[in-house]
Formats: structure tokens, C-alpha cells, sequence
């Protein structure tokens, strides 16, 4: 009975030790990510800026040291929104000298239950954070009273509008150190929605929708306006006659027994006749399951989102990926605090149209994938000059609402609020709009 | 929506459910020898992971090799998630068994455990694409109108799970082992009494169930959900633990418990698009109110009445199929003395 006792106690004490490594390892609440010392010679070096100071006293200080914040949603290599933050977040520490980042990942309630912002960004102030970037506007309302909470401390919010002055909810007031920054990937989206129309030869597009809200709707309404541009202009067909149907799984990921199975529903997208897939949720599953198809001999195409690298997952099928390039936005922020010249802003940043691809200039872009023909592509490059140079502007009236109600005029064009705050899926689209 | 369109759906709903089934299945029969393995979850997201970095690197060292290929590395990988399920079920079958600890307790520790594991030993293998079971239609029957492409145009891991459901069904209803382990699971003390080593019985059934639960988490990994990713299939286990008790313990129904959950997934995608003015959290519901709603029928007399309605020489067979009655001995511990 003593063996038997002393043998049990043995093996919880190891389940005990096994468990905690591996919550500390895999859980990492905030770690400091090491500087990576590759491509620092792609980046313009800030070592030299010291020397523009105009005192002497200036230049003899060592560099300061800025430690800052990254609370991402989901983990940081999911090929997607937060790995596209994190590697922001690389480019900062490349760029600044003496910087350092604290990771926090997957801080969502099914990840993470216990876990709240107030709690991470206190650990993060006691480790020295001057500087708190939560990167999900599922923060947005927590970031805004955990910045009333820390004063000295600067917030940035991506994807939230509280310090827009054109902001709709005109009922909060933002505290002084906090910002907003977000990419204008509507362009990027509508050429996404554009390749789509190139590529399918059932009239048929799906978009891969997360959760219902003002950014949802304007993003896949986007690729709705750019894949009927295309459709009309470059296929020759009615634009009312193409197919564009949105299914939301409920969050920007999958959250098994929550959400719907974004896996489930492309697979179900291609069942119903779609044979272009446009993922607007942070992970691969689009095209992984649009490479399965493309396996069964299928014709199928994909549109992943978020991340440059994720036509990697499945080149052969991949039309091309819209992603975030928050690296130059973040570098701006870090160099204005370290100066001393930050002030309160809501940066709705666009793309460096000669150079979409330029990781120091473009805060959104489009990377062309293995899947798109060559006869595509030259419309689609015509598309995306016309964006460019303003002669393409897919958001001109005529457009209505999916209830038929009139949102922009014939000749007009939307504002930067109609856009940002699009109350609803567009006409002619298919889908849930709340 | 067409006709093809229509078989299309169900094809997929099929296909997506057969890792369910499996595990569905596996955990059918180790609680038919008395066990539950709770730690489903833990050990489905551990196997998924296991089995997909097995068969990419497998996979690669076969290539360095000059041997091209998915076919083995596929097979090592699947081999690699039975072996992570029959530890997991057989760790709990000993505590159970030799250390006379609470069965479930420490299946919940365990899938806590392995769901961290999985997360912190995948973590450099996370969305990278790597080998998946080849699609394998099956000759002449994948030509069948429906039928074909509903069951005969899949891949082997997809034929398998069928395969599994329906020995295990043959096996625990018409045959004399299968007696033995219905003994087992419902009257140990007798089955004891007549010769049978129960414990050991115990052990081999929960150890064959972990297995099936670890091939179901790498055919996610390998044929449903290509690849790894952090919490790949979080929750799935807990599905699979459910549907056991939806299906009654019995193999058959357990895996149609397993197609009409996924054919409620399917139908809410399909409902969201039908009825865009209806919020879209409802329809994701939908397959825990089926469950609950069929559960509460089963523990009710709304059940009987339901049988009552059918002409007379169904109605046996009817209640028989309906009934759920859990293994009378489960989670108990026997001691052969």
C-alpha cells in the first residue's frame, strides 16, 4: 500500500512539474522577444539620429531604452493578423536601438478565459512598458479605460476609432495617451475582390467572414465593389449576374463548439458552386482547404488575407494575399515618443502605390500569387493603377445597402466615415448583415 | 442550391465527421469496458499534433533519402497518434486500475496537460503546409448516382472511419468477446466470477479506444484540417465525450450522433445565408440544442409516447434504439479479490 501511495505521489508530482512547464513555455504571459538580427541592413538605421540633435548634451546621452507592449489576439506565428503585428513589432526592435518587446498572445476569451487587458498591461507597466500597442479592436473599448488607468504610459489601438474626431460614437473620450492606427485595406480588399472576378469561371465568390462589425462589413463590402468592377470592366459580364455570398463564423478565428467551423464552410462554399474563396478571418483555413479541392482535380482559387507569406501555404491556388504592413506605422509612434513629439492622432494609413510590397513605406499591400494567369494579372495591374492614380474609386455611387436603401449617390463618392462606419453588406451581396 | 450542389454538402458533412466518429467510437468502447477517458481533448490536440510533424518530417527525411511519397510518411504519422492515444488511455486505465484514483479526475488533469503539450511541442510546426492522405476514389462505386460521391470519393482515412464503426458495432453485439466486454462494463463481479480477468480486459479496450481517439486527432491533422496550428481542435474531445452519451454507447448511433452534429454545422452556414436578418450566434447554437433537446427526450417519458405513436411491431425496436443506458459499472473501480 506504501509502494503503491509513494509511486502515485511520484506520478502527480510529475503531471504537476509537466503541467506548469508547459503552461509556462506555451502560455509565455509576457516575454521579451530577443532583437533578430536579420535584415537589419534592409532598414534605415536610427543610430545616426542623435547626431542631428542640436546640443551636445543630446548626443553624449546613451540611446534610451523603449520597452513596449504587443497584446495580440491570437498567437504570434498564425500566419494571419497577429503574426503580421508581431513581425511589426521585430521591425520596431530593428530599427530602434535599446528597443525591446513584451509579447502577450492569443488574448481572447476562449484562449485565454482568466486572462484580462487590465492585467496585462500591468504586467507590462512593471516591466517597464512605456509604450502598449493592442492589436484588435475586441480591445478597443478595455484599451481606452486601461489608458485612463496608466497616464504615463502611451496606448495605441489598432483597428479602434475612439480618438477619430469624425468618430460615431461621439460619447467617449479618449484619454490623452491614447492613439489609433489602422491600414486602408479596403483598396487592397478590392483587389482581392477584383483577381476573385478575374478567376472564376462559375460566377461564383465566397468571403470568408469572422465577426459581424463596421471593419467586417466595410472590408468584404470592398472586395464585393472591387470584384463587380473587374467583372464588368475586364470580364465583360453584367456585375449583377456574379455571385458574391458571405459566411461569418463568428470570430476572427476558429473557435471549436463557438464559432463555425471556417474549414466546414469553405468546404462548403465550393460545394454550392463558389470556386474563388476570399478569407477575411486571421488564419489559413481558406486556402488550405481550397489546395485540398484543387487536389480532387477541382478548379478552385484562393485569397488569403493578413500576412504576406500565406500564399506559401498553397502557391499553386493562391490568386495573391491583401496584408497589413504595420511595421512603419509602430516605428513612427516608438521614434515620436522616444523625441518627445508624439501627440494624439487616428492614422488611417493607405499603401505606397509605386511600391506595395516596400515594407518601410506601405502600411497596406498586395502581393501577386503563383495562381494568378498572366492574363489576369494585367488587368488586375491596370486595376490596381487605377486605384492608384484615382481614375478607379470603387466606392462611387450609385451603392446601396442590402435593405435597398440609397448610400451613396450615382457620381458621388463615399466619405471616409460612410466607409468606415458601412452599417450593412451591400446590395446584391449574400450574407448576414448583423 | 442544385442537386449536386445538395450531395456536394452531404459528401462534405460525411467526410467531416469521420474523425468524430472515430473518436466517438474509441471512447464507445472503452466505456463499454467500464473507463472513461476524459482526457479526449488533450489527447486528440496532442495525437493531431503528433501525427502531422511525424509524417512532415518522416516526409522529409524519406525525400533526403530519395524515397518520394506520402503514402509512408502518412502511415508513420497515424502510427505515431495511436501510440500518444493508447499512453494517454492507458495512463488513465492505471491510475484507475493499479492506483484506484478517480478516473475522471485524472482524465481531466491529463487533458489539460497534453493540450498544453500539444501547443508548446507544435509550436515550430504551426500552419506550415505538409503531407495529408491522398484522395482515393473508390473505382465503379464512386460512379454510383448520390451514393458515389457521398461515400465512394473520399479519402482512406474517411473509409476507415466507417469501417471502424461497424466492426466495433459487430464486434461488441455478435460476437463473444464483445459479450465479455458489455460484462466487463456492466457487471465486472460477474463476468469476474465466471473467469474472466476483468482488469485486463480493462486495460486492452481502453488502450485500443485511446488508440482510435489518437488516430482521430491526426485524421484531423492529416485529411480534415491540414497541418498544426495552437488549439487546432480545442474542444472537439469534449464533442466527441458528448456524443458517446447522445449515442447511448452504442457504436451505430454514436457515429450518426457524430454526421448529425456536423449536419447541424453544415445547416447553420447554410441558414445564415437563408436567413441573413437572424443573428448569427443563434444558428452556431444550434447543434447544443439538438443535443440537449435529444438528451432530455431520451431521460423522458415524451420518449415513450414518441414510440407509442408508431405501428406496433416497431415499437420494440424502436425503444431498444432510442434507449440510453449508460454501462451500469462505468468509472467504477473493480478490485479481483
Amino acid at each position: 500500500m506504501q509502494k503503491r501511495h509513494t509511486l502515485y505521489t511520484a506520478m502527480l508530482a510529475l503531471a504537476v512539474i509537466l503541467l506548469l512547464s508547459a503552461c509556462q513555455q506555451a502560455d509565455a504571459p509576457a516575454t521579451t522577444e530577443p532583437a533578430p538580427t536579420e535584415e537589419v541592413t534592409e532598414a534605415p538605421v536610427m543610430t545616426e539620429e542623435p547626431t542631428e540633435e542640436p546640443t551636445a548634451e543630446v548626443t553624449e546621452e546613451m540611446p534610451e531604452e523603449l520597452i513596449f507592449g504587443m497584446v495580440l489576439v491570437g498567437p504570434k506565428n498564425d500566419h494571419g493578423w497577429s503574426q503580421a503585428h508581431f513581425e511589426a513589432g521585430q521591425y520596431v526592435e530593428q530599427n530602434i536601438e535599446g528597443a525591446k518587446m513584451i509579447v502577450f498572445e492569443s488574448l481572447n476569451s476562449a484562449d485565454k478565459p482568466e486572462a484580462t487587458l487590465e492585467g496585462v498591461v500591468s504586467d507590462m507597466v512593471d516591466q517597464g512598458a512605456t509604450l502598449i500597442i493592442t492589436t484588435s479592436d475586441e480591445f478597443e473599448e478595455d484599451t481606452t479605460t486601461v489608458a485612463g488607468l496608466h497616464p504615463d504610459v502611451t496606448f495605441i489601438n489598432a483597428s479602434g476609432d475612439d480618438t477619430w474626431d469624425q468618430r460615431q460614437d461621439t460619447t467617449v473620450s479618449p484619454p490623452a495617451n491614447l492613439g489609433n492606427v489602422m491600414g486602408r485595406m479596403e483598396y487592397m480588399k478590392a483587389v482581392a475582390g477584383c483577381s476573385a472576378a478575374l478567376a472564376t469561371e462559375t460566377g461564383s465568390v465566397a468571403y470568408l467572414g469572422p465577426l459581424i462589425n463596421h471593419e467586417t462589413l466595410r472590408l468584404a463590402s470592398s472586395a464585393y465593389l472591387g470584384a463587380r468592377y473587374c467583372y464588368e470592366n475586364y470580364r465583360g459580364e453584367d456585375p449583377d449576374s456574379l455571385t458574391f455570398t458571405v459566411t461569418w463564423i463568428g470570430f476572427w478565428f476558429n473557435i471549436p463548439g463557438v464559432t463555425l467551423d471556417p474549414t466546414e464552410v469553405t468546404n462548403q462554399f465550393f460545394d454550392s458552386g463558389a470556386d474563388v474563396v476570399i478569407s477575411g478571418i486571421d488564419t489559413t483555413e481558406g486556402i488550405v482547404v481550397a489546395s485540398q479541392r484543387a487536389e480532387k482535380g477541382e478548379r478552385v482559387f484562393a485569397v488569403p488575407y493578413d500576412y504576406q507569406g500565406a500564399c506559401d501555404t498553397a502557391p499553386d491556388i493562391c490568386l495573391g494575399v491583401p496584408f497589413f504592413n504595420w511595421g512603419p506605422a509602430y516605428l513612427d509612434i516608438a521614434q515620436s515618443l522616444q523625441d518627445g513629439t508624439w501627440e494624439q492622432s487616428f492614422d488611417w494609413l493607405g499603401p505606397d502605390w509605386p511600391d506595395l510590397t516596400n515594407k518601410d513605406t506601405s502600411h497596406v499591400g498586395w502581393v501577386d500569387g503563383p495562381g494568378l494567369l498572366e492574363e489576369w494579372k494585367t488587368n488586375l495591374d491596370a486595376f490596381i493603377s487605377g486605384q492608384a492614380d484615382g481614375s478607379i474609386n470603387v466606392w462611387t455611387g450609385p451603392i446601396n445597402l442590402q435593405d435597398g436603401t440609397e448610400y451613396v449617390a450615382e457620381g458621388a463618392v463615399a466619405t471616409d466615415p460612410e466607409i468606415w462606419y458601412l452599417p450593412q453588406l451591400l446590395e446584391g451581396m449574400i450574407g448576414a448583415s448583423e | 442550391m442544385n442537386d449536386t450542389q445538395i450531395i456536394k454538402i452531404l459528401a462534405s458533412i460525411i467526410a467531416q465527421s469521420a474523425p468524430l466518429m472515430l473518436a466517438v467510437t474509441g471512447e464507445t468502447i472503452t466505456e463499454r469496458g467500464g473507463v472513461i477517458n476524459l482526457s479526449l481533448d488533450g489527447t486528440m490536440l496532442l495525437s493531431a499534433m503528433t501525427g502531422f510533424v511525424v509524417a512532415l518530417q518522416s516526409n522529409l527525411m524519406l525525400e533526403g533519402m530519395g524515397i518520394t511519397g506520402n503514402m509512408l510518411p502518412v502511415l508513420l504519422g497515424f502510427a505515431a497518434a495511436a501510440l500518444v492515444g493508447i499512453l494517454a488511455a492507458l495512463l488513465i486505465a492505471w491510475g484507475s486500475i493499479r492506483l484506484r484514483q478517480d478516473q475522471v479526475a485524472i482524465g481531466f488533469v491529463l487533458t489539460l496537460l497534453l493540450a498544453d503539450m500539444a501547443n508548446f511541442l507544435g509550436q515550430n510546426h504551426t500552419r506550415i503546409p505538409g503531407p495529408s492522405v491522398a484522395y482515393m476514389p473508390i473505382p465503379l462505386l464512386k460512379d454510383i448516382p448520390a451514393l458515389g460521391p457521398m461515400f465512394f470519393s473520399h479519402n482512406l482515412a474517411i473509409y476507415f472511419a466507417f469501417l471502424v464503426v461497424g466492426l466495433a458495432w459487430w464486434w461488441t453485439y455478435k460476437t463473444q468477446p464483445g459479450l465479455r466486454l458489455r460484462g466487463v462494463g456492466d457487471r465486472p463481479e460477474s463476468a469476474f466470477a465466471r473467469g474472466i480477468k476483468v482488469n485486463r480486459l480493462r486495460y486492452i479496450y481502453t488502450a485500443i479506444g485511446g488508440a482510435l481517439v489518437g488516430i482521430a486527432g491526426a485524421t484531423y491533422s492529416l485529411s480534415i484540417k491540414l497541418g498544426w496550428s495552437d488549439n487546432h481542435i480545442l474542444g472537439i474531445g469534449w464533442i466527441a465525450l458528448a456524443i458517446v452519451i447522445f449515442g447511448g454507447w452504442h457504436p451505430v448511433r454514436g457515429a450518426f450522433g457524430a454526421i448529425l452534429y456536423g449536419a447541424t454545422k453544415a445547416l447553420a452556414t447554410v441558414l445564415q445565408q437563408a436567413f441573413p436578418e437572424v443573428p448569427v450566434v443563434l444558428f452556431n447554437s444550434l447543434q447544443w440544442l439538438l443535443m440537449l433537446g435529444v438528451l432530455l427526450l431520451a431521460g423522458s417519458k415524451g420518449l415513450q409516447r414518441l414510440v407509442d405513436i408508431v405501428p406496433r411491431p416497431l415499437q420494440r425496436p424502436l425503444a431498444r434504439s432510442l434507449r440510453v443506458a449508460a454501462p451500469q459499472s462505468l468509472g467504477k473501480v473493480f478490485v479481483e479479490e
